[in-house]
């Protein structure tokens, strides 16, 4: 009931917010009608996913994981949905524009972590666990302490990705359609604990599969237009680009992103591990029905994010070539002069919606936006699900009750934790207004790489892992992430207002990764306690179910009370 | 609660077509991952190295031989997984059933 009343509240609030501050719409081209109208199909869509969903919630299995029964090829695009985030799709094409060839390395250091994903992540999870990455983490370790710090550095990891993301999206509305940034920040706030609320995974799921199909036939349409303007040339277009773009042919070669050795391979390190541990990336593998299904869904996921890898660079060199010979696109001073990335109308992070509106017109552009919209609802009700799931599965049901809270009872908790969690986010994404968005994406990725990932890859791949060394990494690493950044240049320097970095820089992964390997060891090792002892003991029967656990369904109970 | 005795753990752990499904499985999962690895970050390392290298013309055309190489990787990576996941399939899967069916026996 408190669902369809706010169901309904929504319909009226949304158009009527978007319409009276439509106004002074969209730079210099006035309010864009066609944009806001498919904007609110797509909403609309989205609302009547959730509504159908709403039914599959009644369940644990159904609120976390949609009943463990989404397909390989849906799961496979929801988790391209899921991973194609705004950052993605405005970030990297941005990147691209504003670097030329440094940007497609960055794509390229995403994708690589896919594989990685696969080999190592994606079947042992779906064999270990049922709800999330921290079921796994914890098979065989002590419960309360392992799952506390799995949780916090999920939530650490989902805080600051989501405040990337809502960032990005206020920016984005407030510049297509001329609403407030608080509003539009609010806005999707609101929408994204409604998906989450009523309709659970399953509502999850299939606005993140929409939001894939629409990315993918967009950014498709975009870049067939873009070479269609270029003789289908990719020589011709990369041409164009280079003799208009300020910094020459050298956006044709990689540069400063990646030219300074450590820094490059810290970024590597983030950008490849980092995903290996994302909540909201690794919670879907837990809604197929095994690991064969797991496997097979990251497939689809690195073949999707592969061809938008190819994508990317295109419309990043396209929007080069063609808005920076148009100065209808820039803010233009009154001497006529501009700068050719920065005074970009909207900033360089509008590039392809710019791009798009060269190519076709405010049809393309209504599209575009509205597609650039839904991606960031979908990764915004991902990431508040992984996050609401962590409170609710993690602290509250398996810590605080000890595995014997009642289903209702932990659907309940999850449902407000997924309201506390979105009313925290939108307030720091307002807080945070002028924060840069590229820098709140990595410090989630640097977070991940070097606290989720460790912990888990050691409990499940290593015998020796105890509890103590678990909980000494994935602390160590944890802390050691947040304090670097805080000490480089870009945030002692540029937030703080130090004169001088204390850490030379600017992601950390190189340093805190390893130091989480080397407390997980260090404090394993040296571990002489009984439970110790019996931790390493039960790595065998946990080492036969990663292997072949969906296919020893019969023997299952026994294998899981033997590692608790 | 049943427990998965010591003595059961021991005796699947000597099957030998589960030590066949592990160690095969182990080689192809560490082999691709070093391979994935190895191929990300030795590009990154060519970059510092031989930068000017990179922005050469590869073939005459007009792309650099860099930008060729990442299309290069980026088709690659899809392979790798494209073959984890079929050896998976048409190997592992059909072992993993057999090792089931002889320890339900």
């Amino acid at each position: 009931m408190i669902a369809r009343s706010l169901l309904i509240a929504l319909c009226f609030a949304f158009p009527s917010v978007a319409m009276a501050q439509g106004a002074p719409a969209a730079g210099a081209r006035g309010p864009d009608w066609i944009a806001i109208g498919m904007f609110l199909v797509i909403v609309a869509v989205t609302l009547v996913i959730t509504w159908r969903s709403a039914g599959s919630t009644r369940s644990k299995a159904g609120f976390y994981t949609a009943g463990h029964a989404i397909t390989p090829l849906q799961n496979g695009l929801a988790t391209a949905g899921d991973f194609l985030s705004a950052a993605a799709f405005l970030g990297i094409s941005a990147l691209v524009y504003a670097n030329g060839f440094d940007g497609f390395i960055y794509a390229l250091g995403f994708l690589t972590g896919w594989p990685i994903v696969l080999f190592l992540m994606s079947e042992r999870m779906r064999n270990l666990g049922s709800y999330t990455f921290a079921d796994a983490a914890a098979f065989r370790l002590q419960r309360t302490p392992v799952r506390l710090v799995a949780a916090t550095g999920s939530l650490v990891v989902v805080l600051f990705y989501l405040i990337a993301q809502l960032i990005g999206a206020g920016k984005v509305i407030q510049l297509l359609f001329g609403i407030n940034y608080i509003f539009a920040v609010l806005g999707v706030g609101v929408l994204m604990i409604f998906y989450v609320i009523v309709g659970g995974m399953q509502a999850t799921t299939w606005v993140q599969i929409t939001k894939a199909v629409l990315l993918l036939c967009g950014g498709t349409l975009l870049a067939l237009a873009a070479l269609w303007h270029f003789d289908f040339s990719l020589g011709r277009l990369l041409g164009a680009a280079s003799s208009i773009h300020p910094k020459g042919a050298a956006i044709l070669v990689p540069g400063g992103l990646f030219a300074e050795p450590v820094s490059a391979i810290s970024l590597g390190l983030a950008l490849v591990f980092g995903t290996a541990g994302l909540p909201h990336i690794l919670m879907r593998f837990f809604t197929v029905r095994d690991a064969a299904a797991a496997r097979k869904s990251v497939f689809y996921a690195t073949a999707c994010i592969a061809y938008f890898c190819w994508i990317i660079p295109v419309l990043g060199f396209a929007a080069a070539a063609i808005l920076m010979a148009d100065p209808s696109y820039f803010n233009v001073a009154a001497s006529g002069q501009f700068n050719k990335i920065a005074d970009l109308i909207g900033g360089p992070n509008m590039a392809s919606i710019h791009l798009a509106h060269a190519m076709g017109g405010p049809l393309l552009l209504g599209f575009i936006s509205a597609v650039a919209f839904a991606t960031i609802l979908a990764v915004v009700a991902g990431l508040t699900l992984a996050g609401a799931s962590a409170v609710s599965h993690d602290i509250y049901g398996q810590v605080l009750a000890g595995g014997k809270a009642s289903e209702a009872r932990e659907l309940l908790v999850s449902k407000i934790s997924a309201v506390a969690i979105g009313v925290v986010a939108v307030l720091l994404a307002y807080a945070f207004e002028n924060q840069n968005v590229a820098f709140m994406a990595g410090l989630a990725l640097s977070v991940a790489a070097s606290c989720n990932f460790p912990v888990l890859a050691m409990a499940m791949f290593w015998r020796g892992t105890t509890t103590r060394g678990a909980v000494a990494g994935g602390i160590a690493g944890l802390v050691a992430s947040v304090v670097l950044v805080v000490l480089s240049k870009t945030v002692w320097v540029a937030v703080l207002g130090f004169p001088t970095a204390l850490f030379p820089y600017d992601n950390p992964a190189l340093i805190s990764m390893p130091l989480a390997f080397l407390f997980v060891w260090l404090f394993s090792v040296t571990d002489r306690s009984e439970r110790a002892a019996r931790e390493r003991e039960a790595f065998a029967a946990q080492f036969i179910q990663s292997e072949i656990g969906t296919a020893l369904a019969s023997e299952r109970p026994a294998l899981a009370a033997a590692a608790s | 609660m049943p427990q998965l005795s010591p003595d059961r753990t021991r005796q699947i752990l000597a099957d030998s077509a589960f030590r066949e499904l592990v160690s095969g499985r182990a080689r192809l999962r560490w082999g691709l991952s070093i391979l994935t690895l190895v191929m990300f970050f030795g590009f990154i390392a060519l970059i510092s190295t031989a930068k000017a290298a990179l922005g050469a013309s590869f073939a005459g055309s007009a792309m650099p031989l860099g930008f060729a190489l990442a299309l290069l990787m980026v088709t690659a990576i899809v392979a790798f997984t494209g073959f984890y996941v079929l050896r998976s399939n048409a190997r592992f899967d059909a072992l993993a059933r057999s090792v089931n069916r002889e320890l339900c026996r």
